[in-house]
């Protein structure tokens, strides 16, 4: 992507780096979050066990789930990751302090990280091992909140054991989609002159300085050519003695193109995004009352069922489509690429796809539910509170008649620009167009039917 | 630094404060004031546990706010005997409170009025009042006169008609061309003779519309057998005030149409459910062997073996006799089409 493509958004608002190298920054986000995180856990822990009238329930899984897919994430990349309530207090271990920036090093026993996990795949499996479990998580307030809670235990305890955002890089299951969903956003935290970096020896963006953590993401600021590890923290912003780290406008899926950093276990997160959309249109949103109730464990050969064939579509059947897809698009466009490398390059195609299949599920999801947050904003433990005069709205779903234009856009707009990817992608693999064409063929194909049987499904 | 000190409060404040300060705002809520106390009680299929808790204890003159909310389906929440407490349906999530004195020692019963599971019918609990100045009193036993009455006569209210046993003699089975009529009896009624048993409450109480048959038929030898029924099913069903009907039609509905069906017919939803099958109150050739007496026993008692529950403990005396002038209504509605 050229540069000339890029808007500086801290040259044109100016204030925007006063706010943003403030140490404060962070903090108003996390603690504000960590607010209703709180509300969350107790609310779920001790409140109705009724879903849609606690607020554990309706407000992680409804409002902070349509707020992250549908605006923070295809927006703002991972900014939610700089707010995010769960690593916070793990971090105020390490770094003793929530504000100020303490001298010496972070507070850790100093391990060192496996190598082996350091990569997606951790992610991709806690994401699953979650998944099986969503219809429980997400109806009931306790097992949400013990989900909550377990996160940050296991935040502090990583916080404990390794410097650094160790949590968020390689564990949070949530993180892993948002990072690579977050290739997609209009935004990016990029430095200005990569030259600048390069020659700048003490690196404060990496050890940190008297203003400033080194980078908690574990990323050089300096080479970051994607969004995927960037948390938006900004403390590299705050670092940067040359005032070269800045916040960019872009083209929409700028990081898609860049070859040189995909990856199979960021190719398999794509998978199993994409197939956790579908099987959750057909579980959660279909007419089939019985997988629901499968999925809600009715009974355990039930659920061990609907899980192995969870599992099943989302490591194999769906990949082994891709590849096969990919066998016959390296046939058609002549490439002579190991196989491994078409998947993965190719898995990028499915980002734009997943997000929008995602904020499409969510249209339902959230504008069907929405109205729950009205009576538990007034009454979040559901034990007959009314303290805003909300309590006794009624469930109104928003917008009824519009939610299937807006997914046949959304599902439209994101397979269109899947299968643009597919071709830029297809002439990344040779230089001659027909076979590029040629050879994004049957991806294309891949990328419109899967659009069609989510159009099937939520248009009947 | 005091930023950092503030920072670290605000953080404390959220992470202890905030659930501190909840329950302490939810234990003012519930007792706002010391002449009201608010008892807070969950609803849940009996299944999983019915009411939490399912029993509680007031005094005598107290007043109380009893605060309901379901935490699975929809339930209804009543309160008897005699209260005329129905909070109506009380929806996932949602809460719905009565504030009431009971000015007198006894046990009450909240119940749920709504089919809720299949074992709903034992979703009750229990408020049991005592007096302050004698804490220790044993409750004065319960006398029911209709009841004691039967049990002195033999009559084993206990019995299971369903499965042949018989709970009182019974007479020779009629046979009907057509079904008994109020209307039409009403208008014939004037015509004929009619012992004085017939017209007198206390009798009809304890006896079968078949042993009245044989009275009027004495009295009437020459008319016919189908005039007299009709007159049987006026004189059944002309005692009570339409109000009272009202209300026992609409109690009915709510708590015995499941089994029994909204007409009577013995096939409610949840009829296949009970371990017998309900008695079909419009089934007027087996209502014309049953006594009245006998159904407020069994409404009261409930039935043994049958899965029909008591209401005695929901129901006052005169509320269950009211019920029971209803199922005569449903025993004759076939012959007024």
């Amino acid at each position: 992507m050229m540069k000339s493509q890029r808007i500086n958004v801290l040259q044109h608002l100016p204030f925007l780096r006063g706010i943003l190298k403030s140490r404060l920054f962070q903090p108003v986000l996390t603690i504000s979050t960590l607010f209703f995180f709180t509300l969350a856990i107790v609310t779920g822990l001790f409140g109705t066990p009724v879903g849609n009238r606690n607020f554990g329930i309706v407000f992680v899984w409804i409002v902070w789930w349509g707020l992250l897919i549908m605006l923070l994430v295809p927006f703002l990349g991972r900014l939610w990751c700089a707010a995010c309530p769960i690593p916070v207090p793990g971090e105020w271990l390490q770094r003793r302090g929530i504000i100020n920036r303490r001298q010496g090093r972070l507070s850790t026993m100093r391990w060192k990280f496996p190598k082996r996990l350091r990569n997606m795949w951790l992610q991709n499996f806690g994401f699953l091992g979650i998944a099986i479990f969503s219809a429980i998580i997400l109806t009931r307030p306790e097992v949400s909140a013990w989900l909550l809670l377990g996160f940050s235990l296991i935040g502090i305890v990583l916080s404990v054991l390794y410097e650094n955002r160790v949590f968020c890089r390689y564990v949070c299951p949530v993180g892993g989609f948002i990072g690579l969903y977050s290739l997609m956003a209009p935004v990016e935290v990029r430095v200005s002159d990569p030259q600048v970096c390069a020659t700048h020896t003490p690196k404060d963006c990496i050890i940190g300085n008297e203003y400033a953590y080194g980078c908690p993401w574990m990323v050089f600021p300096g080479t970051l050519e994607r969004n995927t590890y960037c948390g938006m923290c900004m403390e590299c912003i705050k670092a940067c003695p040359k005032n070269n780290v800045v916040i960019n406008l872009r083209p929409v899926g700028s990081d898609l193109m860049v070859a040189k950093e995909r990856r199979l276990d960021e190719a398999y997160k794509a998978f199993i995004m994409l197939a956790c959309a579908l099987l959750y249109s057909v579980v959660l949103l279909g007419p089939w009352g019985w997988l629901k109730q499968w999925a809600n464990m009715d009974t355990l050969p039930h659920w061990l069922t609907y899980a192995g064939v969870f599992l099943l579509a989302n490591l194999l059947l769906l990949p082994g489509l891709f590849t096969l897809t990919t066998l016959l698009s390296r046939r058609l466009g002549g490439v002579q690429l190991p196989l491994r490398q078409l998947v993965t390059d190719y898995a990028y195609t499915l980002v734009p796809l997943g997000l929008t299949a995602w904020i499409a599920f969510s249209f339902s999801l959230v504008f069907t539910n929405g109205s729950y947050a009205l009576a538990v904003l007034s009454d979040p433990f559901g034990w007959g509170w009314n303290l805003f005069g909300t309590t006794e709205s009624v469930w109104a779903p928003f917008g009824s008649s519009l939610i299937p234009f807006l997914q046949t856009g959304i599902l439209t707009a994101g397979m269109l620009f899947a299968v643009n990817t597919a071709y830029k992608i297809a002439g990344q693999h040779t230089p001659d167009p027909r076979r590029a064409l040629r050879g994004m063929l049957p991806v294309a194909g891949f990328i419109t039917s899967i659009t069609f049987v989510f159009l099937w499904l939520y248009l009947g | 630094m005091k930023r950092e000190l503030l920072a670290i409060c605000i953080v404390v404040l959220i992470l202890f404060g905030l659930p501190v300060g909840a329950f302490i705002y939810q234990r003012q809520q519930t007792s706002s004031d010391s002449t009201k106390r608010v008892i807070i009680i969950q609803a849940a299929v009996p299944e999983a546990g019915g009411f939490q808790p399912s029993a509680i204890k007031v005094n005598a003159g107290e007043t109380v706010t009893l605060r309901f909310s379901s935490v699975d389906v929809t339930h209804g929440i009543a309160i008897g005997p005699g209260l005329g407490i129905d909070l109506g349906h009380v929806d996932p999530g949602h809460v719905k409170e009565v504030t009431l004195t009971f000015d007198q020692a006894g046990t009450y019963t909240f119940y749920c009025n709504t089919w809720c599971s299949p074992d709903h019918w034992r979703m009750r609990g229990i408020v049991e009042v005592t007096d302050p100045n004698n804490p220790d009193a044993i409750p004065t036993a319960y006398h029911d006169p209709i009841i004691e009455r039967l049990v002195a006569e033999g009559v084993n209210i206990d019995a299971n008609v369903t499965m042949g046993m018989a709970d009182h003699p019974q007479p020779d089975v009629l046979t009907f061309d057509q079904p008994p009529s109020i209307e039409k009896g009403n208008i014939l009624a004037a015509s004929l003779a009619i012992p004085s048993e017939l017209e007198d409450a206390d009798w009809q109480l304890s006896h079968t519309p078949t042993e009245g048959l044989t009275l009027l038929k004495e009295m009437n030898p020459a008319t016919p057998i189908g005039d007299l029924t009709n007159v049987i099913a006026y004189l059944w069903a002309s005692a009570t005030p339409s109000e009272d009907i009202q209300w026992a039609e609409s109690y009915y509905n709510q708590n015995c149409a499941a089994c029994h069906g909204q007409t009577g017919d013995g096939n409610g939803p949840a009829s296949d459910q009970t371990a017998e099958s309900p008695v079909a109150f419009a089934d007027f050739t087996y209502m014309f062997g049953v006594r009245s007496d006998v159904l407020y026993a069994k409404i009261r008692r409930g039935g043994m073996g049958t899965d029909m529950p008591n209401f005695g403990t929901l129901l006052t005396p005169e509320e269950t006799l009211k019920l029971v002038e209803y199922l005569w209504q449903l025993a004759w509605q076939s012959g007024d089409g």
